[in-house]
This record gives C-alpha cells, structure tokens and sequence, in this order.
C-alpha cells in the first residue's frame, strides 16, 4: 500500500502529465481531477494537464477516469520545460 | 463478535419491475456454472449488477437443485482481509445457515489466523454441503489489497465443486486469469458485451420505457452513447414526460459533451430546486437512509424524498427490503460528486464532517472515522481512533487501523502519540518494519518532554485515558518486539522487563506480551529457568483475560522448555492442563488445541508408550489443520517419524522428516532442534553415516565451536555422527578430542540447569567412551545419565542407540542390575510390529537375500539406477527431492549390502529385482 506522508514508500516521480480522453469534458471537471486544466481538442477529446505528485497520484487520476466511464486514450510524461513553453 | 456486521452489504438487491431479459447474457452466465469462475468486468454504468440481479433472480433449476446465492458488496474497508474473509463466509451463511462455522470460530481467536487456514476449513466445510452456491463479489475493483488477492487465488485454487465464484469489478482483478482462460474455469461478460446492441436499446427504450421513437432515433441515440446503458438510462428519464422528444434527440446526438454530464444536466434541470439540493448534498455519502439524509440538508422530507427518487427511477438503489437504507448508481453519484466539488467548493467538507458526526451519535465509530477523514478533519479522527484502539487490536484489525492512522498528516501523529505507538504496532503486525523506529522514537520524545500528565487531564474520556496510561508499557513491548525481529537480545530483555515495570497490575494483555518477548530472550540465550518462569507468568496472565488461544500457544513453549530441562513429567502436566483450560472455555475447536496432543505423543514415544502416542497423534490430526498453529504440521511428522523409526520402519521416518523440513514454519522461538539434524541423528544411527557427515559439513559444525545453548543440539548430534563413524571405520582417530567436546557440552547443560540435555550427552558420552575401550568410564557416565533418567522414566533416548547401547547396558546389568535396566533392555528387542528391527541392520551378506525386501520406491529407484539417468532426473521423474532419491538409494544400498551404483545393479539384477 502506498504511504504518502512517510518518507519510507517509493520514491516520488514528480513531473507533468498529460491525459487524453475521449469525449468533450468540460472546465466544470477541473477540480473533480484535482485541478489539472482541461482542454477540448478539435478531434472530440480531452487533454487533461497538470502536475502529478507521483506515481500513487497519477494512479487515482487514472482511477477516476474510470469511475466517470470515460474512455482513456493516452498517458503521457512531460517534462515541465516542454509544458511551460508556448503552444501550437 | 464485538463489530457487528453491516447487513446491507450482504443484501441482495431484488430486480426493478420492468427489467429488460437479456437471454443471450443468461446463457453466457449458466454456462459459468461449470467453470469455476464468472467474470463480469466492465466500467462503470454497464449495468453489472443488473445483469447478476436478473441472472439470480431468472436461474432455472440446474442439474435437479437450485443454487443458492450468496451476495456481498465490496468497499474500499474491506481491503482488511481479516473483515474481507468475515464478511464472504456471513454472505455464504446467508445462503446456507450454519455455513462455515469453523472458519467463523477462527476469528474469535485473539491471535490472527492466517488466511490459508481459514479458507482451508472453509473449502472442506463448504466441500461437504449439498448445494449449489453462486458467491457474488460485487465491486471487486475497490480490492487493491495484495493479501485478500492471494486468498482470492487460494479459494479458486481449492474452489469446492459446487461453490461458484462470480466477480463483477470495473478493472480486471489481481488473478491469474490467464492460466483460468486456458484451462477454460474461466467465463467473461466484459463491456462490448454488456452494451446495448440497436435491437435491445429499442426494445429498452420502447418496450420498457414506453418512448415509441422510431428506428432512426433509437440508431441516433445508441450511437451517441454507444450502447452504454448508464446513459441510455439517463437519457431515456431525459425524454419521458417530454414533448419535444425529437428535439431533445438532436441536441444530443449534435453535441459532443461528456455523454454522463450532459444527460445529468438536463435530468437535474427537470427536477425541483430542492430536489437538486438533495441529490447534491446526499451525493457524499455511500450509503444513506432518511435521517442521515435530513442531517445534511437541513431537512425533514429524507425517507419520503428518497422514496421519490426511487419511484422514478433516479439512480438510488435500495439496500434492504424494508426501504430504510440506500444507496446511489455509483457512477451517477461520481457525477453528482463532481458537480458540487464545482458549484460549491468547501460544502463538501462540511457535509462529511455533518455525516461523522451523525455516525458517531449513532455509534458507528468505523463510519464516523471515515468521514472525518474525508472531511480532512484529522482532529476528530484522531480522536475516534482513540476510543476504538483497544477493541480493533483485540479483534486484530490492524489492518483497518493502520489504513485510517496512514491517512492521518504526520504532524497528527506526532500530537497524538498513542496514535503514532498505534500505528507502529498496526505496520509491525501486519509484517511492515518500515518507519517504525521513527513513530516509536518521536512516542518517546514525547514522552520525555513531559507533555504527558496535562494531556491525560484534558482528555475526557476513560477509554483514551486508559490507552495514554499504558503507553509507556506499550511503546517497551514494541520496541522489545521489534529488537527481537532484529535479534538484539540485551535490548529485547531490557524493554520487556522495562515494559513490566511501567505496566499496570489489571493491564493482562500487555504484561502477557512483555513476559513471553522476555521469555524468547531469556530462550535464545539458554536461560531457561528465567525462560520458563517468564512462560509460566505470561499463561497467568493470558489466562486471567480468556486469551485461551494465547494460553495454548505458551503452553507449547514451556512444555519444549521442560523437555529440555529434563522435566517429562511436568511437560505432559502443562499440556494437559492447557487442554483443560480449552476444553472449560470454547465450545469450538480452538487453534494449539493440537499441539497439545502432538506434545503429549512426543512424551509417550519417549517412554516406549508407542500405542499411546499414535493415539495422541490421530486425537490431533482429527481436530484438523485449524486446531494446529502453524508449526503444528512439522511438529507432528517429527514425532511420527520418530514412532516408525522406534517401529523400525527407517525408510518412513525419513520420508517423514523430509516432509517436516519441507514444511517447517518458524516463529519467534528460537529453532533449538532444527528438524535436518533430527533426520543426521537418525542417518547416523541406522548406517548411514555419510549422509550424517554431509550435514554436519553443510552446516559447518566444528570440534572448535563455541558451546552455545542455540547450537547444543547440532553440536550432541554432530558428537553422534563422529562415534558413528568411529564404529563404521573401526580406528581409534579423534575419538579422544569427540569426549573432550562431549565433557565441554555437558559442563555447559550443566550450568545452564538444562537436565534433560544433559541426560543425553551422557548417554552419547558413554557411548563415545566405550568406542574408545574405557568401559569403566563409559558405565559411570551412563550410570549418571540412567539415575536422571529414570524417574522422569525416559526410554527412546537411550533405547533409540541400538546395539552399542545394547551392549553397553547388558554390561551395566553385571555391574549392577536394576528394574530400569531391565525394562531398556527388554526395549531393545524389537517391538512386535510390522516393522524390522530398529538395530542392528548392517548389510545384508553377500549371499542370499537381501536382510530386508526392498519397498516398492526403492525397486523403482533401482530400476532407474540401471538407467543414464543422474540423481536430480531420477528425482524429477519420481517427483520426489533429491533428498528423498539419497535416502532410497543408501536404503536399499544397505539391503543388498552394496556401495556403488554399479554393484547396485549387479546384484540387483542377480536378486532377479530388476
């Protein structure tokens, strides 16, 4: 079981994620996906972004994907560089 | 069982009027009667549980009988797999009463049953119960706990043939479902399934919620929400009553939102505000009926509102017949969750701390926890796991504690240190050493800094009183355990005796605890008259709560004391008495119940008593394997090895010995009589010396060791392997420097007052000195041994040596006859039983046939010794170990009185055995 407030589980993997699903998921969600921001893509999905605190963390985030009954697309690792700079 | 059981959990929901027949699922689901289990996986809103509802509700008669259900919905407490296993053998009871009463009684123990046992006596009870039962684990997916998997994997491992298994679970399980999927035990619903297809979503949306829409719509509507019932559902609510159905259909299927809010959105839109409300605020609670619901809306309307949405078919479900509890579609409250986390940032918290506070008016402590944790309410939590450590540690709940105590900030801990000594306690006895340390040094800390006597005052309650008053005791039998895992001795006494200083008189559990740590101290270093004054007050104390299992488990120890110290007598008193004290207390079998019997048949077989220590030991196998703590199953084959040896079946007691290394378990004792050099002793005596000498090399014993009572019994044995040897080569050699070792082995049992072990390094003394020529010697230190042994009335320690033992005492006998004498000696000739002499088997002659037939292994390993095969493919093809295929080989090389693998043949094939 993971043990967050102790010093002793696993390392920590802190960095940015990004979380595709499919489906329109409005801002309203943001905070239901612990803050990560919420963005419609043109093609019918969603890009949720934001930083994971670690592993034990991105796992719920997954979790909670699930209990909505949307469908995920695609998991992604960023590094925080290639986040903070512009877009498109 | 002091926490009852929450019945909704067991209820078995019945199916809503109107339900859609799905027949080609059915089908699917009936034929998963014949494999062993039925795997329902889909995400949420797929309608899983309908589908099980209807199967259950539908099922025919199968095979002549009908199956019985037996229905448990899962939550994330249940990750506890103490509660996991209580709450699945209730939900079989409640298929067939009377179910699983063994495994029920395991839990009253105050020592955790592991969980094998406990599905072991729930398999053979459930094995012998003439019905179907379907066992239903609804919501599997909140089990992430790696040990309720493995029983998992155990019960289908061992699934009785009429038991079947159904998971409903929205992720896969920790299964090995792969290795099920091929042997075809395995059979799926998944979503592609479940989903509606065109044909049964028009017969949903038109036959049972009479929409008439037509062919278009109902193909537009199963696309948009690709045949996922959850929102066919909602959207189906969205439209009844409506007048413009077609125009709701095209804002649907034309937008391109998250299918769920969408359609919540517009069925929220259609109900009054205060309804809204309601649904919103009782969103947080997992289970809920009409007053808890008031609690959070500030409203008296609960029960009929709740009825309501019932009646219109608004996601609630009820959890019993009488309409009293519910709860929401789970994916519906997720919705519904999200929502207010949106609209309303902040009530959440408040809501679950208004929930804590109902449960804990209602005294349900374990729900009001839960919620203040939720509520982020660390405070209140705190101080509700206080009022409940004492009896979650009693019902051995660790597991539920150290999940709530986990959940807590650190800095919590640190106010409340009966909660960070608590903690430290939950990790070391669910097998977690991590961090430990640190909660037991920042107890300390505070212990120290005084804060201690202000606290206690300020803390109303006596329940959490009593847990501040013995936390310094506490925080000793902790820190004592956990040296003793790392093997510090010194500190182990230190905090034990430390424990017992600040411990209070009426605190029987803690000074229990304190003694025995104290007592496996004293053990480990050969101090066993303080190990066993230590036992013998650690029974008392145990004994005073009706800790009986406890009782029984000291008892084991202080018997095994007592044979060391000589003390036969007094050993068979103490497993008597503690099988007294069981047979006064429990009705149901209690666990060490057989150890007491296995204990007894050791002391019987000393005294020759052979019939009386088979009866002991069919007494223990007939209480069956719960009866046994773990140790219990090499400990029996032990002793029963040694009755075949004692019968002079050699080649058994081997087998057996093998069996018991093969299923040693260890536990806190010290392993003072490792089970391999039980197995050298009996090589030794019986010729095969070599075998004996590899041990010994294995282990690494010297002549040069230093004489610890850890090693006493490798050490005598490994003396008994060397005058063996001597008598096998016939020269003088170190036999010398073997009594030299004997008399430093003796001088130590000597110190350490440890009579029985000194009985018999005299007698392997006497033995040593008789090789040696030195019969007068060798008649004084066997005098000694038989004025010991005699009132105690040992017999096998000395009768077990054979011939020179035999020798030795017709020696004594002209020396000087006595009763004693004469009873080993008529020991010694062989008791009439199937077996062969225990002694003395030498070789057979080179003529003839062999002195004993061959068993029948030992003629299939001589036809594989005729083969290319090597010792590990012989033992692979006989499916034995290599030990096993040794120990045949040097069996039937000493019949047909051989020495290698070629004569082996040879005189096999002269003997016509091949």
């Amino acid at each position: 079981m993971d043990e967050p407030h102790t010093a002793t589980g696993p390392v920590s993997d802190p960095g940015w994620y990004r979380i595709r699903v499919q489906g329109r998921l409005e801002k309203r969600w943001s905070t239901w996906f612990d803050g990560m921001s919420l963005t419609p893509e043109r093609d019918g999905t969603t890009v949720l972004r934001g930083r994971v605190g670690d592993q034990a963390a991105l796992h719920g985030l997954i979790k909670k994907v699930g209990d909505l009954g949307l469908t995920l697309l695609e998991v992604t690792h960023e590094t925080p560089d290639t986040s903070a700079g512009p877009r498109r | 069982m002091s926490h009852p059981l929450i019945e909704t959990k067991l209820f078995l929901p019945s199916p809503r009027p109107g339900l859609m027949p799905r027949p080609r699922l059915r089908e699917r689901l009936d034929r998963g009667l014949a494999a062993k289990l039925m795997l329902v996986s889909a995400p949420a809103g797929f309608g899983k549980t309908t589908l099980l509802v209807d199967w259950l509700a539908s099922a025919p008669p199968r095979a002549g009988t009908s199956a019985r259900a037996a229905w448990l919905a899962l939550d994330a407490a249940d990750n506890d797999p103490a509660r996991f296993w209580r709450y699945v053998v209730a939900a079989l009871r409640t298929a067939v009463p009377g179910a699983g009463e063994g495994a029920l009684a395991l839990f009253g123990d105050s020592q955790p049953p592991p969980v094998e046992m406990v599905l072991t006596t729930l398999v053979n009870e459930l094995a012998a119960v003439d019905a179907d039962i379907i066992l239903v684990l609804d919501d599997y997916h909140v089990i992430d706990s790696p040990s309720v998997h493995e029983g998992m994997a155990f019960l289908l491992a061992h699934l009785p043939a009429r038991l079947h298994v159904v998971l409903a679970t929205r992720s896969d399980p920790h299964l090995p479902l792969p290795r099920l999927r091929a042997r075809g035990d395995l059979v799926e619903v998944r979503a592609a399934d479940l989903r509606f297809t065109t044909e049964e979503a028009a017969s949903y949306l038109n036959g049972v919620m009479g929409l008439e829409l037509g062919a278009a719509d109902v193909r537009a509507l199963e696309g948009r929400t690709e045949g996922w019932i959850a929102a066919l559902q909602l959207a189906a609510l969205s439209m009844t009553g409506r007048e413009d159905v077609s125009a709701f259909i095209v804002g649907f299927t034309g937008d391109d939102r998250y299918v769920v809010d969408y359609l919540v959105e517009e069925v929220l839109q259609r109900l009054p505000a205060e309804v809204q409300d309601f649904l919103l605020r009782t969103s947080v609670l997992d289970r809920m009926n009409g007053s808890l619901c008031n609690a959070l809306t500030g409203r008296a309307d609960g029960r009929s509102v709740l009825e309501t949405l019932e009646r219109d078919n608004l996601f609630v479900v009820p959890l019993d017949d009488r309409r009293h509890w519910y709860r929401y579609h789970h994916l519906f409250a997720d919705v519904l969750r999200g929502r207010l986390l949106d609209e309303r940032p902040g009530l959440m918290d408040e809501l679950h701390t208004t929930a804590a506070t109902w449960h804990e008016q209602e005294g349900d402590i374990a729900e009001a926890i839960q919620h203040s944790l939720l509520a982020k309410d660390f405070t209140r939590a705190a101080r509700l796991v206080e009022t409940v450590l004492a009896a979650f540690r009693r019902d051995r709940r660790e597991a539920t504690l150290r999940g709530w105590l986990e959940a807590m900030p650190e800095r919590v801990l640190r106010s409340h240190p009966v909660l960070g000594n608590a903690l430290a306690g939950a990790r070391m006895s669910t097998g977690a050493f991590d961090g430990v340390d640190e909660l037991l040094d920042a107890t300390q800390e505070w212990l120290r800094s005084g804060e201690y006597q202000p606290m206690v005052a300020s803390h109303a309650s006596a329940v959490e009183d009593e847990e501040y008053r013995r936390l310094p005791a506490d925080l000793a039998v902790h820190r004592a355990g956990i040296a003793l895992v790392r093997g510090d001795i010194e500190e182990t006494v230190a905090q034990a005796r430390a424990a017992l200083d600040q411990v209070g008189e009426d605190d029987h559990v803690t000074r229990g605890a304190a003694y025995a740590l104290g007592g496996l101290a004293a053990w480990s270093t050969g101090d066993l008259d303080t190990a066993h004054a230590s036992y013998a007050a650690c029974l008392v104390e145990f004994e005073l709560v009706d800790h009986v299992s406890d009782v029984l488990g000291c008892s084991i120890t202080l018997g095994d004391l007592e044979v060391v110290q000589g003390r036969l007598r007094q050993a068979a008193r103490t497993y008597r008495s503690a099988l007294d004290l069981a047979d006064r207390h429990h009705a149901p079998v209690l666990r060490g119940r057989a150890d007491m019997h296995v204990g007894l048949a050791a002391r019987h077989r000393e005294t020759n008593d052979l019939t009386a220590a088979r009866r002991e030991l069919s007494r223990s196998r007939e209480l069956g394997e719960h009866a046994g703590l773990p140790q219990d199953a090499y400990r029996w084959r032990v002793v029963m090895a040694g009755i075949r040896e004692a019968e002079g079946d050699v080649e058994a007691a081997i087998d057996l010995l093998d069996e018991a290394e093969r299923l040693y378990v260890g536990d806190f004792s010290p392993p003072v009589r490792p089970v391999a050099a039980v197995r050298a002793r009996t090589w030794a005596r019986h010729g095969f010396v070599d075998a004996a000498l590899d041990w010994a090399d294995g282990v690494g014993l010297s002549l040069d060791d230093p004489l610890t009572y850890l090693r006493e019994f490798e050490h005598l044995t490994f003396a008994k392997v060397l005058v063996a040897e001597y008598a096998r080569r016939g020269d003088g050699g170190d036999l010398s420097h073997v009594v030299a070792f004997l008399d430093g082995l003796l001088l130590v049992a000597v110190e350490g007052r440890r009579g029985g072990s000194v009985i018999e390094i005299q007698v392997t003394r006497a033995l040593a000195l008789q090789q040696l020529g030195d019969l007068p010697e060798a008649l004084h230190a066997l005098g000694a041994a038989v004025a010991s042994a005699e009132p105690e009335g040992y017999v096998r320690t000395l009768v077990d040596e054979g011939a020179p033992m035999a020798t030795l005492l017709l020696a004594a006998e002209r020396h000087a006859p006595s009763a004693y004498i004469g009873r080993l000696r008529s020991a010694l000739v062989p008791a009439s039983t199937s077996g062969t002499p225990s002694s003395p088997s030498r070789p057979g002659s080179a003529d003839g046939m062999p002195v004993d037939p061959l068993s029948s292994r030992e003629r299939e390993v001589l036809r594989l010794l005729d083969t290319e095969l090597n010792g590990p493919e012989i033992a692979r093809e006989l499916v034995v170990s290599l030990n096993t295929v040794r120990t045949h080989t040097k069996n039937l090389y000493m019949k047909l009185g051989v020495t290698s693998r070629r004569a082996a043949v040879l005189r096999g094939k002269e003997l016509d055995l091949l």
